[in-house]
């Protein structure tokens, strides 16, 4: 039965061909604008969040309990001790993939008559290969060629305040926990170019046993990274993790990269921020010019609505006939928006458009709007809605007029 | 709900027995005041008639004589500030939107001045849409339209759009969207005002016949002699009040 309201809504639409072009036009182009922002921030928050656990190397990061809280400085001094047994007791984990240790330190680095302080970590190469992208992010020499060796690796910034190449000798020196300074030499395996400016500047990556006999700290790590097979576990399996170590001995806190990654969240908060006053300017713009298109219409059927009503027309149905023209503008150009946005996507997607580096960052990455489906139904009912909410007054309008005076309308 | 069949009571409370002859519409002592800012003018003071059962009857007088607000309120399309108005036996001066628009719908056929038809719809729909209304299937609907474009001679017009037609031809389609849905009485304001005096007197020749082989009462309202001098009933109005109340030319 109701298919002849929504074939007159549709026939009522045809009635001001341009007009509705017009208004169906706004509403194409604010679904393509939500699908296309929506699709580009999820490929943002998607990138950061990989590059984050890269950063980390791992989804969870197990410390000494009594390092929480304190600040880096500070939690130097807090050492996991016999991290081998801790390790091989998260590995019987399922979801574990590998667990890697690493030493922290602040040091210098001396080359020559100049000494640049530095950001020191002592990883185990392979681990760190397959784990984050400080292998890729390589910029001249090699990568760590041993286990064991004395090599560093360091920031394209550092290495260019400290006046070194890959090949070169330098000295890095830190204190250990206990407090004496030590020192080692080492070559200059490789440059790094880090995407965040302030890291590159005093990034060092020595081998994690190298860095152990730096400290003096053999058998010791300051922390384990553990990377999962998927990324969504990270929150049950840092509390199974924590609990499993502490039964055995081990005062650790475990914590997940998402609880250690303020910039994450804190661009994530802002894109979503950008994206919400993006969508409620979007609303405002619709409901305005679908409204103006409706109560132009309902202005201009006054008498044909006047007859309706007269010969017996329920005013639900009269409102109902001006929301089925609403709902069915809204689905229109949803269609055509979703089609038009993949179009776009593809388009955009292939035209190897670089974006500026992001705050912070050294590098900029090709344009790449992500297909993502939530936002094609988020859109959809975001202008459903909307469309309703702009007809709602229209429709209501008509649904009030006295019969009478809708008759003598000129 | 059902209508108090048969007998109307006069003077009494609704849908009280009687034992008069029941009249389709019924006005008792009908007033309508407009207010205009401070000023109140009546469109219609203390109207009584009564409109019977397969009655021609026009609501004749110059203009602002009354004749449209008094065909507003026996079409239930305005409510009357005194008096009682009773429909098929049952009083519905004060009944609600809701009750008149269904009355409108089931009982009661409308003829507008301009057709006041949908340009969207074809013939054949814009008669169906009363049935439409009454949410009837759609087959049932489609044929009944089309038998009453059959009955008002438009058969083979069916699917033209009221753009396609001539202003006779649009009319005789609103006179079928009115007989469609088989009411009790038709209002017809200035029903031949649009037109010219042929196709004035081809519909006024439809509306006669309708009256005589279906038995659907008219109600006109008109100033046109053309219309007047060939209804049976004349009601003369003058200033808001019926003056005169004619059957075939003499006082009733």
């Amino acid at each position: 039965m109701t298919l002849r309201w929504w074939r007159l809504a549709a026939r009522n639409l045809r009635r001001h061909l341009r007009r509705t072009l017009l208004t169906g036009s706004i509403v194409v182009v604010g679904f393509v604008a939500v699908t296309m922002t929506a699709g580009f921030v999820v490929q943002t928050f998607e990138g950061l969040k990989k590059a984050t656990v890269e950063g980390l190397g791992g989804h969870v990061r197990i410390l000494d309990a009594r390092a929480e809280g304190k600040t880096d400085e500070e939690a130097q001094g807090y050492l996991l001790e016999d991290w081998q047994g801790l390790a091989a007791l998260l590995a019987k984990d399922p979801r574990v993939l590998q667990v890697m240790p690493k030493l922290s330190f602040f040091g210098l680095v001396v080359k020559g008559d100049r000494s640049i302080g530095a950001l020191g970590t002592g990883t185990d190469p392979a681990l760190e290969a397959r784990a984050s992208y400080v292998k890729k992010i390589v910029v001249s020499g090699t990568y760590f060629s041993s286990p064991d060796g004395d090599e560093v690796i360091l920031g394209s910034g550092l290495a260019r305040a400290v006046g070194a190449k890959a090949g070169d000798l330098v000295t890095v020196m830190t204190t250990t926990p206990e407090g004496a300074l030590n020192a080692l030499d080492a070559t200059v395996s490789a440059i790094v170019s880090y995407p965040i400016k302030e890291v590159d500047d005093r990034l060092l990556y020595m081998p994690f046993r190298s860095a152990s006999r730096l400290l003096a700290s053999v058998g010791k790590a300051h922390t384990l990274v553990v990377l999962l097979a998927d990324e969504r576990q990270s929150d049950a399996a840092a509390r199974a993790f924590a609990e499993a170590a502490r039964a055995a001995g081990w005062n650790v806190a475990a914590r997940t990269w998402l609880e250690t990654a303020a910039f994450y969240k804190q661009v994530r908060l802002l894109y979503i921020g950008i994206f919400v006053f993006m969508g409620l300017v979007l609303g405002i713009v619709v409901i305005l010019a679908v409204a103006n298109t409706m109560t132009m219409s309902v202005f201009e059927r006054t008498r044909e609505i006047g007859a309706l009503l007269a010969i017996g027309m329920e005013r639900s149905q009269v409102r109902r006939l001006f929301l089925y023209e609403g709902l069915l503008l809204a689905i229109i150009g949803t269609l055509v928006g979703a089609v038009l946005s993949f179009v776009l996507r593809g388009v955009l997607n292939r035209s190897g458009i670089e974006l500026p580096p992001p705050p912070g960052g050294t590098h900029g990455n090709l344009l790449f709007i992500r297909f993502f489906p939530l936002a094609y139904v988020f859109a959809f009912a975001m202008m459903t809605f909307t469309l309703l909410v702009a007809s709602w007054w229209p429709a209501r309008r008509a649904a009030r007029l006295n019969p009478i005076e809708a008759l003598a309308h000129v | 709900m059902p209508f108090t069949a048969g007998r109307v009571a006069r003077g009494r409370g609704p849908g009280v027995p009687y034992t008069r002859p029941v009249a389709i519409v019924e006005a008792r002592g009908l007033t309508r005041i407009y207010r205009l800012g401070q000023e109140r003018i009546a469109g219609i003071r203390e109207a009584t008639l009564a409109i019977e059962r397969g009655e021609l009857a026009v609501l004749a007088g110059p203009s602002g004589s009354g004749k449209t607000t008094l065909l507003n309120l026996l079409g239930l399309l305005d409510t009357p500030d005194e008096g009682v108005l009773v429909f098929e036996g049952r009083d519905v001066s004060r009944v609600s939107d809701r009750e008149r628009s269904r009355i409108r719908r089931e009982r009661i056929g409308f003829v507008f001045q301009t057709h006041q038809l949908v340009p969207v719809l074809s013939a054949e729909e814009n008669v169906a849409l009363a049935l439409w209304i009454r949410d009837l299937p759609e087959a049932d609907c489609r044929r009944r339209a089309r038998a009453a474009l059959a009955a008002v001679g438009l058969e083979g017009l069916e699917a033209r759009r009221p753009d396609h037609l001539s202003g006779g031809q649009r009319q005789r389609v609103a006179v079928a969207r009115a007989l469609v849905g088989e009411p009790a009485v038709i209002l017809a304001d200035e029903p031949t005002a649009s037109l010219d005096s042929e196709t004035a007197e081809r519909l006024l020749d439809l509306f006669d016949a309708l009256n005589r082989e279906r038995g659907v009462a008219f109600v006109y309202s008109s100033h046109d002699p053309r219309i007047v001098d060939r209804t049976p009933r004349r009601l003369r109005l003058r200033d808001g009040r019926i003056a005169r109340d004619e059957r075939n030319g003499e006082a009733a």
